[in-house]
């Protein structure tokens, strides 16, 4: 049996909006196992991205629990999760959401910096890194100067800078035409399955999600299906 | 503080030039006015203290209470007896009384009204000493020289108050009499006193008889042991009593040099004060302005803050970036309106020089360039404060998002 990474339980989040509630996640469970590549799907509406938030520590429930590695995070302050966000949690988003006044490599060694890492470490790492993601020769091109493809594999080394446990991706290939979407899952699932890093891939695109080992199916706010996929792509 | 945070914060700062520039300009402005308005009240500071030390704090001037300069209005003076008076008040040590006569001057034509100062030739030493300028060039002059005179420093020069220098020798046409110019005083820094003649008292009761044993004002020395601003009180008191006059009805006022330099000092202090403020709203202005341009920086880096956040930024982080980033545009303003205002203050005091202003000669210590580059860098990063706490309190979650 694997340990459990990431483990929502019955996490609820409830938004004011003037007179009324909502409750984006109503008693949400999730378990995600270490080395696993997990899909979140479900159409806009459904929680997903409120679920993401949670799961990568950028949102507090209003009420449950989440643990990471076991330790109850859902009480601790900004400053303590930035910390654990920095270390424990990769993230990959849909925007690419690089610093445009940062180079490739600069925008790599940013979360390194914010763990104190020394220079020549941050920067060693950050270069292994791009090379991994085949920008070796892009290092000190600025986001702008780079190809929405090449913005998303930059991303996906600056998620990895500080090897963390999980990589959380969020839409990672909804930005990219298909041909380069699947460049990005494929490199996705060689992490999986070469580094044994936990992915979990948010999506609400079938094709994208039928790469993972499990699919978990969100709708109002709560998971409504489980899906394992033998072949895994 | 991490040094990649700055290197971040100047990268934001260089790529919004333009909103930069602004900024830094409008801190410039400010930072010029203090640094050249600062760099010349502390140049006549210095020049006061320099004046000091070399007069002495032991003079005290003896004045006829009238309108405008001394011995420019014939219904009051010093009278000799008056002087005579003085001289005998335990810690006197010397007096000399001086004649002040405005004095018509020609050479080739054109014609000057200056100041003429009768000395009593005996005692020119201690006129030297209490004016703390000498005789240049040639020699002082002597008992007996009726028609001779010293002439003020900017006699020499071209242009200054002859288009032609007048030279050592060269007989000078004064009050319609012949004078023969027998030396030159050391330059004084100011173009009154530099365009000065000196007479002996037989000059002066010569040309004008009407004024003789009438002075515009007298110059004490207190002895060595005496308490100068005492002796002051002194003079009045016992001046008053042998004059018969009431107390507060003086036709004179007494006065020390010190006091004297002090009033000057104060009167240019407040002046100098007066503008350093109005420096300083411009500055306030320009704070002002650095919070507004933050605001808007931290607005549209609303994301940015939002992915740093993502990527472990803690709040400290966020804080110490915008506050950076306000106090380099600051630092910058500083620097450049330090350089500025150097170069302003050292063309001012050029042509203030030039026009015969030689004590507003600005200075440049040390302590007030460092202190207005900290100042700038200060006031820029106080400025960022206020953003960069908004920026610090964002919710990752919120401010990725945001778009």
């Amino acid at each position: 049996m694997k340990e459990t990474v990431i483990h929502l339980d019955n996490v609820w989040k409830t938004y004011k909006m003037g007179e009324f509630e909502v409750n984006a996640l109503r008693g949400l469970n999730l378990e995600v196992k270490k080395g696993e590549l997990l899909a979140i799907m479900g159409p806009s509406g459904s929680g997903k991205s409120t679920a993401v938030n949670m799961v990568g520590a950028l949102d507090m429930p209003t009420r449950g629990k989440i643990l990471l590695e076991g330790h109850d995070i859902s009480k601790l302050s900004e400053s303590d999760l930035a910390q654990i966000r920095g270390k424990k949690i990769g993230f990959i988003f849909q925007q690419f959401n690089l610093i445009n006044t940062l180079t490739a490599l600069e925008n790599i060694a940013l979360p390194m910096v914010f763990q104190n890492i020394v220079k020549e470490e941050r920067l060693q790492r950050a270069k292994y890194l791009l090379e991994m993601v085949g920008l070796s020769d892009r290092m000190h091109h600025k986001p702008t100067e780079l190809s929405g493809g090449q913005q998303q594999r930059v991303a996906i080394a600056r998620a990895l800078s500080n090897n963390p446990e999980v990589v959380l991706a969020d839409e990672p290939t909804g930005n990219l035409d298909s041909k380069t979407g699947e460049t990005v899952i494929s490199f996705l699932q060689n992490l999986n399955r070469k580094e044994g890093k936990t992915i979990i891939l948010v999506t609400h695109d079938a094709n994208v999600a039928h790469h993972a080992d499990r699919i978990e199916f969100l709708k109002d706010g709560a998971i409504v299906k489980s899906k394992k996929n033998m072949k895994g792509g | 503080m991490n040094l990649e945070l700055i290197k971040y914060a100047l990268l934001n700062v260089r790529k919004r030039k333009l909103r930069s520039g602004l900024t830094v300009l409008s801190i410039l402005i400010g930072v010029t006015a203090i640094y050249a308005l600062v760099s010349f009240g502390v140049g006549l500071q210095n020049y006061v203290d320099v004046i000091a030390e070399q007069a002495g704090v032991d003079k005290i001037f003896l004045q006829a209470r009238g309108i405008g300069a001394p011995g420019t209005d014939p219904n009051f003076f010093i009278s000799k007896d008056d002087v005579e008076f003085v001289e005998k008040i335990n810690g006197v040590q010397e007096i000399s009384g001086l004649y002040m006569k405005t004095s018509e001057v020609k050479k080739d034509r054109q014609i000057k009204f200056v100041f003429g100062t009768g000395i009593d030739p005996d005692k020119w030493e201690f006129i030297e000493e209490s004016f703390t300028a000498g005789v240049e060039k040639g020699r002082a002059l002597k008992k007996g020289d009726i028609d001779k005179a010293v002439l003020g420093y900017n006699y020499q020069l071209e242009n200054k108050i002859f288009r032609k220098p007048v030279s050592l020798g060269e007989k000078l046409e004064i009050n319609g009499r012949k004078f023969e110019v027998v030396g030159f005083f050391e330059e004084i820094g100011n173009p009154q006193d530099d365009s000065n003649i000196y007479f002996t008292y037989g000059a002066i009761e010569d040309m004008f008889p009407e004024v003789k044993d009438k002075f515009g004002w007298a110059m004490v020395k207190a002895n060595r042991n005496t308490e100068p601003r005492a002796l002051a009180e002194s003079i009045q008191e016992k001046l008053r009593k042998h004059k018969g006059q009431e107390e507060g009805k003086e036709d004179f006022f007494v006065q020390t040099f010190e006091d004297a330099l002090q009033t000057f000092t104060n009167i240019i202090t407040v002046l100098n004060g007066v503008l350093v403020l109005i420096a300083l709203i411009s500055v306030i202005v320009a704070a002002v302005n650095t919070t507004n341009t933050m605001y808007t920086a931290v607005l549209e880096r609303t994301k940015e803050i939002g992915v740093m956040k993502a990527v472990g930024a803690r709040n400290s982080s966020i804080l110490h970036i915008y506050v950076v980033e306000s106090g380099i545009v600051g630092l910058i303003g500083g620097i450049m309106g330090v350089l500025l205002g150097f170069a302003i203050s050292s063309i001012g005091g050029a042509i203030a020089v030039q026009a015969g202003f030689s004590f507003l000669k600005p200075a440049f210590p040390i302590w007030l360039t460092s202190g207005s580059i900290l100042f700038a860098f200060t006031v820029g990063a106080i400025s960022g404060v206020l953003p960069a706490i908004r920026a610090s309190k964002l919710r990752p979650v919120d401010a990725l998002r945001y778009e």
